[in-house]
């Protein structure tokens, strides 16, 4: 981007103790110069700031300030109303021995890996498809992508009627052939894989829209020259496609780790009509994933320090995720 | 871009503390304006009130303040916390969960004392038991009882019948007079009726068994008691229906589907009528309703309260007594299936009459004589939360087949945990 024009003709005048002309420009300005010229110019581009600042000013209210506060809160006991107790690390030291939390991240990490692989993997798959068929190319991009722009929450409903236990589709369907009725909504790991399948279903088209555009970017004589050389669709897949598309990749690695780690809709759904426990994740607490957990802790239990803690504990979790997962798939890039 | 870091930072601390400024400005305005305001606002959940009574309301006090109503929707609870944490656009009036009240008792400064306003001279007017949960240990009252939950055994006659087994409510409620004899039953009608159950989860039993006693999880020196004999005793008897394969372990939203067909009775509150009726309209006049097994407990049942911005407190006081007098809330019954809080509304008319979902029975005849007998318990504000894992642990029971024993260890462990958390010893 070019640097805005700080000194023009007009204001030269006013530099009062400035060294003459506009155009020449000391090697060293003095400092107090230095800041008007700042101030200066800030305010000669007041009605770009001014565009560009509801942006900010929501981010600031409601992004930047409560990311902060909750920090803060993690260190208080608060019921959302009453006074704040510094409790210091305390919310943390109950963090370490608390059984629900930790399962919760494993749940979230079992859901999250259940999801994610099945998701990129057929994203790209379908990618590669999508970009060789000749016709009727919008209708599946379309077909695809539309349950990436369904409400959670109606997806969630439908896949509960889908997989419910005692009179679920599914069921019903495997009892025409003989297979007795599966738990689908009880079995702690069919639970996690219930949840996967539906997150796999939401995510698989965004991933394919954005591995299609990088597909497009890939010059055909690369496959053409390959072609020549007599590697067939597999091979040219491996080496030169998932090459060619590392860094569209790493990104789309990167956005399901985030989004992946932070379900928290399709559990509370698939198991809010639990009359006894609304926001536990259903039986055996198995779809109780980490935001989930402080969904309950915070605004249920009104324990918004714990609730806090819980959240700022699982950040430096997907921070950590982020990173490996960064160097994963970078690993090998220089060779 | 030529943003320096610097620059950048300068700009983020300047947008935290202006937005700390906002919130700390909108603190202090929120007490402002007298205390006779002209216009008042009421915030409920969709069936809290009968939407009837509330409309009369608006054209009965019509002429002295403008009385503007808000049914909120989604978690009202969590809503009216922050609305009371920021301070500014409160309520003049706000319902209040009968399950959410114990949590907001240790904020009662939040809201007005109704006594002070004249709850005191009505106050006999409704159930004793209801009332004293939504006052403080320093006798200040925050909630006007709206309704209540007393609960009851629904149960199919026409399977009874089937059975051989007595169908007369009256016959019922003492056949099932104790747990032990209900499960009996249970058993003797899956003999002969196969495929059918007693109950739909065992974690309903749990959560009635508890209501029946006058201890909770947490006792009024907010020591945690949950692991002690009066919860083990409801424990156990949670798990008997289990054991001795009546129990169809509804979890999830099949019970809809369920209660029609597989399930023989169900325990719950009078509100829960109108769930069976909207699940299973087929079984119109197969149901009967009679006393719980081990007597009457509560499930559920609101409240109105005055939060201390509240722009007109003589006149809000006059509208909430008007919308819940006995004689309106009586005809709450009829509109919207709300159980009335005062015990004069059972002798009127809106209440007598009989109900053909239930074959024409007077169910009043049950639920009235049940809202008289719950006993008086003390509810801790983390209560509910300590309760949870009790629950969790009996679902895992039912779908994991997970050993009772453990489960028990696991849940009285957990919710030592979250008491500790919330500051009981």
């Amino acid at each position: 981007m070019t640097s805005p024009p700080v000194t023009g003709p007009a204001v030269a005048p006013r530099h009062r103790g400035g060294p003459g002309p506009a155009r020449f420009r000391p090697r060293r300005t003095p400092p107090a110069g230095t800041a008007r010229r700042a101030r200066r110019g800030v305010l000669a581009h007041w009605r770009q700031y001014l565009a560009i600042s509801p942006f900010f000013l929501i981010f600031g209210a409601f992004s930047f300030f409560p990311v902060f506060y909750s920090l803060y809160l993690a260190f208080q006991r608060w019921d959302g109303m009453g006074t704040m107790q510094f409790v210091g690390l305390d919310q943390f030291r109950f963090l370490l021995d608390d059984p629900v939390f930790w399962m919760s991240i494993r749940n979230t990490l079992a859901i999250w890996v259940l999801s994610t692989v099945p998701t990129l993997f057929g994203a790209l798959v379908l990618a590669t498809l999508l970009h060789s068929v000749r016709r009727f190319k919008g209708f599946y991009r379309i077909a695809l992508y539309i349950p990436n722009v369904t409400s959670i929450v109606a997806v969630a409903i439908f896949f509960g009627a889908v997989f419910s236990n005692n009179f679920g589709l599914v069921n019903a369907i495997l009892g025409t052939v003989g297979i007795p009725p599966v738990p689908w909504l009880s079995n702690p790991w069919l639970i996690k894989l219930v949840i996967a399948l539906l997150m796999t279903w939401m995510w698989t088209g965004y991933n394919m829209i954005i591995y299609l555009a990088g597909l497009q970017a890939i010059p055909t004589q690369i496959y053409e020259a390959a072609k020549l050389d007599g590697a067939g669709p597999v091979r040219t897949f491996f080496q030169i496609t998932v090459p060619i598309m590392r860094p569209i990749i790493l990104f789309t690695v990167v956005i399901s780790t985030i989004n992946g780690l932070q379900s928290f809709s399709e559990p509370q759904v698939l198991f809010g009509s639990n009359a006894a426990n609304p926001n536990l994740g259903g039986p055996g607490q198995a779809g109780l994933t980490t935001l989930l957990y402080f969904y309950q802790s915070a605004f249920v239990n009104n324990d918004y320090g714990y609730g806090a803690a819980i959240v700022w504990a699982f950040f430096v979790l997907i921070l950590v995720l982020v990173v490996v997962n960064w160097r994963l798939v970078q690993r090998g890039r220089k060779s | 871009m030529d943003l320096s870091r610097r620059r950048f930072l300068q700009a983020a601390a300047f947008t935290a503390a202006a937005s700390g400024l906002t919130v700390a400005c909108g603190n202090g305005s929120g007490s402002a304006g007298g205390k006779n305001g002209k216009s008042l606002t009421l915030w409920y959940w969709g069936g809290a009130l009968s939407d009837k009574v509330v409309a009369e309301a608006k054209t009965h006090f019509g002429k002295d303040v403008k009385l503007t109503v808000a049914s909120i929707g989604g978690d009202f609870k969590s809503k009216l916390t922050t609305t009371l944490a920021a301070g500014t656009s409160v309520p003049d009036i706000t319902g209040i969960k009968g399950e959410d009240m114990a949590s907001f008792l240790p904020n009662a400064n939040r809201f007005l004392d109704l006594n002070e306003l004249g709850f005191k001279e009505v106050s006999s007017k409704y159930l004793d038991w209801k009332t004293k949960l939504a006052r403080t240990e320093d006798g200040k009252q925050i909630g006007f009882p709206i309704d209540i939950g007393p609960t009851a055994l629904f149960f199919r006659a026409d399977r009874f019948d089937k059975a051989g087994l007595p169908t007369d409510p009256d016959k019922v409620a003492a056949e099932a007079g104790t747990w032990e004899d209900y499960f009996a039953l249970g058993v003797e009608l899956r003999k002969k009726v196969p495929g059918t159950y007693l109950i739909n989860n065992i974690s309903s039993v749990f959560n009635i068994a508890v209501g029946q006693g006058t201890e909770r999880f947490i006792d009024r020196d907010n020591r945690f008691i949950g692991d002690q004999d009066h919860i083990r005793k409801a424990w156990t008897t949670a798990i008997r229906p289990y054991t001795l394969g009546i129990d169809a372990k509804i979890n999830d939203n099949t019970w809809n589907a369920a209660v029609g067909k597989s399930l023989n009775t169900e325990l719950g509150a009078a509100w829960h009528a109108l769930d069976i009726e909207q699940a299973a309209p087929g079984t119109k006049g197969k149901w009967r309703v009679c006393a719980t097994p081990g007597g009457p407990a509560n499930q559920g049942g609101s409240y109105l309260a005055l939060p201390k911005q509240c722009r007109n407190p003589e006149e809000a006081f006059k509208i909430i007594s008007w919308i819940l007098s006995p004689e309106n809330d009586a005809r709450g019954f009829t509109d919207a299936a709300i159980f009335p809080a005062a015990p004069a509304a059972y002798s009127m008319p809106a209440m007598t009459g009989g109900d053909p979902f239930f074959g024409g029975q007077k169910v009043i005849e049950v639920f009235g004589p049940a809202a008289k007998a719950i006993p008086a318990s003390y509810e801790a504000p983390a209560d509910a939360a300590v309760m949870a894992p009790y629950m969790t642990a009996l679902t895992s029971i039912e779908a994991k087949g997970r050993n009772p024993d453990d489960a028990w260890k696991d849940a009285v462990g957990q919710a030592r945990q979250i008491a500790r958390r919330q500051g009981v010893k």
